[in-house]
């Protein structure tokens, strides 16, 4: 399937919809609509992610990526992560370091 | 029935071709759909490491051989490539200590072999002449009908 990133801002949100599968291919696309969400200054990136049915490494570092860009003042959303995504979340300790929620705001 | 070998140049844009295939061999070898996604995601990085550092940083190019083969009461995928010598599993892994860092103090790298590493139950690298062959097995989970 796809990959496809959807960005939407809502005040202080920045909400990104991720569907498909996000390999290393795919990576920049999605990077580029985190940076043109980092240009808003958002207080939030909120990841909506329960379409998205494959992720490698290559979706983290845009995770990695995100937060170091965006700074400390920046919380990041995981929402609807299941399945084998969420076990790579798990699995690379990123369930630490982002907010996992099934819904937002909860 | 062992499936007929994938060639693929290598590209970022073969690895969704790659998937499939490790995902239909998979299947065909009696895999349960974790055990299926966690195979495709091992191959994936791997792929992924070859074409990025095998091939493409060195200015070469090429193609990633891919094949199955029945194993160890699952399924083995053999990875070949002629790009540079380059051993996966003798990368350091990234530790407890690293993953349990908030993101802004998370290094980049490592993770992809980290993750194919940590998703396969063996992985075997052999240098042959000038090919590299990663072979990384998956074994078939017994249901509790089976124990």
């Amino acid at each position: 399937m796809a990959f496809n990133a959807t960005l939407e801002m809502n005040g202080s949100d920045a909400k990104i919809t991720l569907s498909g599968e996000l390999d290393a291919a795919v990576a920049e696309q999605f990077k580029a609509t985190v940076e043109e969400a980092a240009t808003h200054n958002p207080t939030n990136l909120v990841l909506f992610v329960n379409n998205l049915g494959f992720m490698a490494s290559a979706g983290l570092r845009v995770l990695v990526f995100a937060k170091q860009k965006m700074g400390q003042r920046v919380s990041i959303y995981v929402i609807g992560a299941h399945g084998p995504v969420l076990n790579t979340l798990q699995v690379s300790g990123f369930h630490q370091a982002v907010y996992l929620q099934d819904s937002y705001p909860v | 029935m062992n499936m007929q070998a994938l060639a693929v140049p290598a590209q970022l844009d073969q690895l969704a071709a790659i998937r499939r295939y490790v995902q239909t061999a998979g299947q065909d070898a009696g895999l349960d759909d974790e055990a299926v996604y966690n195979l495709a995601l091992a191959v994936d990085e791997l792929a992924t490491n070859i074409i990025l550092h095998g091939y493409q940083e060195h200015g070469l190019t090429g193609e990633i051989c891919v094949r199955t083969v029945s194993a160890d009461g699952g399924l083995a995928v053999i990875l070949e490539d002629n790009g540079v010598a380059f051993d996966s599993g003798a990368r350091a892994l990234p530790g407890a200590e690293e993953l349990s860092k908030p993101l802004e103090e998370r290094r980049i790298g490592g993770l992809g072999i980290y993750l194919a590493m940590s998703s396969v139950d063996d992985f075997q690298y052999q240098r042959v002449g000038e090919i590299n062959r990663n072979t990384l097995t998956m074994r078939r989970r017994r249901t509790n009908d089976e124990t």
